[in-house]
């Protein structure tokens, strides 16, 4: 073999060995998921040189799992069980008293369809514990004759119940606040293009590098479709769907997003979904909409500033607040 | 030209290997290139991974959590949660998965089942999120 065939040959093998060599993976958004607060959490950066933010995904999560420990009613030492179990006032943390503020001022906006202090009902039904039942009408009426978010009384970052057995059920709001505290993390830290979803709930910081977010609303009667897609940037989606949660009894269908004025599942929409600039007011207003049903949700909707949604009335039928029409997509 | 000088030096079997090895570097890069990437199953409890592998080979793994050990099994392509210490089984109910962007989440014993791969443009379902 000569010198050039020995010299050509090497050049070969090494551009074979080239070839063989894993591809370099092109940077992508960092993508990272948790399971938090009883869902899957994921949350994706799409910046340039989005691994940087690693560091600020984690401390994102942190957050997130902060809050659950303070607003859990399932966990002891929280400050919601804490509250279920106190006679006189308890003394709050800056997060749960903003949050129970909040709670407060979408029940009134909303005469009381979105109540935080159904936790008792709410157990009773036995949605959250994975093992729903039908209560009786007996035990429906002794569990709302201690609800109501007019029995409890907020001042000075202390709560005090006006009715002993009254307990908190955070479900329709804290999700959403802890979404709104991890966008506040990850902002902080200098991100400029995420997203933060916690199980279909979810909170976008600016746009999706460059152009808006495509958010597509689930379908309520067919899953897997989709009903339509939103193009949005820095905005909170939250939809409240009787989907989610049911169980069938007698040919009756029973699912989680209860109504405080008679104790059973509210009748009067398939989903509902909302769209504002924080998580948390979504969250509740959501839930809010979902028991007025469409001709009061609507107004509710309406008579609120920022906020817009999509509504699916129990008999299919669809309505839109007039600020998404130009950012909705029918499929 | 240096090159040509080269080639001259070079018998004809030596062009005749040089020019086959060249061919297959061509074919190999074509074919690596044109190969779609895997999927494969990565499992994760609180943000750490306990395991990955192809969705190609058939196999279970046994995956510990807080609770004890959940199983799980790649068949045909489809992952799927055999059995679960969990009271309610809500895992093993949400059956087979294979898709890239598909979970299945046991809360109870926190673990999180993903499908990686195949996520290429133009694959999506057309929205980058979904609201539900």
């Amino acid at each position: 073999m000569t010198r050039a065939t020995a010299t050509l040959l090497l050049l070969a093998a090494l551009l074979l060995a080239i070839t063989l060599l894993p591809p370099r993976e092109p940077e992508g958004p960092l993508i990272r998921t948790r399971l938090l607060m009883g869902t899957v959490v994921e949350i994706r950066i799409e910046d340039t040189e989005s691994a940087r933010y690693d560091a600020a995904v984690t401390a994102a999560f942190a957050e997130m799992a902060a809050i659950e420990r303070r607003m859990s009613p399932h966990l002891p030492q929280s400050e919601i069980s804490r509250i279920a179990a106190a006679t006189g006032t308890v003394g709050l943390s800056a997060d749960t008293a903003e949050v129970l503020q909040l709670a407060h001022d979408v029940a009134e906006a909303s005469n009381g369809a979105f109540d935080a202090t159904l936790g008792q009902l709410i157990r009773l039904w036995g949605f959250a514990e994975g093992e729903p039942r039908l209560p009786t009408e007996e035990e429906i009426a002794a569990a709302l004759a201690g609800d109501g978010a007019s029995r409890l009384m907020i001042a000075d970052g202390r709560v005090a119940k006006v009715v002993a057995p009254l307990a908190i059920d955070l479900g329709g709001i804290a999700k959403g606040y802890a979404i709104d505290r991890a966008v506040s993390v990850l902002a902080a830290a200098g991100v400029r293009h995420a997203s933060v979803n916690a199980g279909g709930d979810m909170r976008l910081l600016g746009d999706r590098s460059g152009r808006p977010w495509r958010v597509g609303i689930r379908h309520p009667r067919k899953s897997g479709d989709i009903l339509a897609t939103l193009q949005l940037a820095g905005k909170a989606v939250v939809t409240s769907g009787d989907y989610e949660r049911v169980f069938e009894l007698d040919g009756v269908r029973y699912h989680h997003i209860l109504d405080p004025r008679t104790g059973y599942p509210a009748r009067g929409c398939q989903a509902v979904t909302v769209v504002a600039d924080r998580a948390a007011l979504a969250d509740a207003v959501a839930t809010a909409v979902f028991v007025l049903g469409p001709g009061k949700g609507l107004a509710l909707l309406e008579s609120m500033p920022d906020l817009e949604g999509v509504i699916v009335a129990a008999d299919g039928n669809v309505s839109v607040t007039p600020g998404l029409r130009g950012v909705l997509e029918w499929p | 030209m240096a090159v040509n000088g080269f080639w001259r030096r070079l018998t004809r079997l030596d062009r005749i290997i040089v020019m086959l090895l060249f061919a297959l570097c061509i074919l190999l890069f074509i074919a690596v290139g044109m190969r779609p990437p895997g999927r494969s199953v990565r499992v994760t409890a609180e943000g750490a991974t306990l395991f990955t592998a192809p969705l190609e080979r058939d196999r279970t793994a046994e995956l510990t959590g807080p609770l004890g050990t959940t199983r799980m099994e790649i068949r045909d392509g489809k992952v799927r949660i055999v059995s679960s210490p969990c009271p309610y089984k809500v895992c093993i109910g949400m059956g087979d998965i294979s898709h890239a962007g598909e979970i299945i989440a046991c809360v109870p014993n926190r673990l999180l089942v993903q499908i990686l791969g195949d996520e290429a443009e133009g694959k999506g379902p057309g929205y980058d999120l979904l609201s539900r």
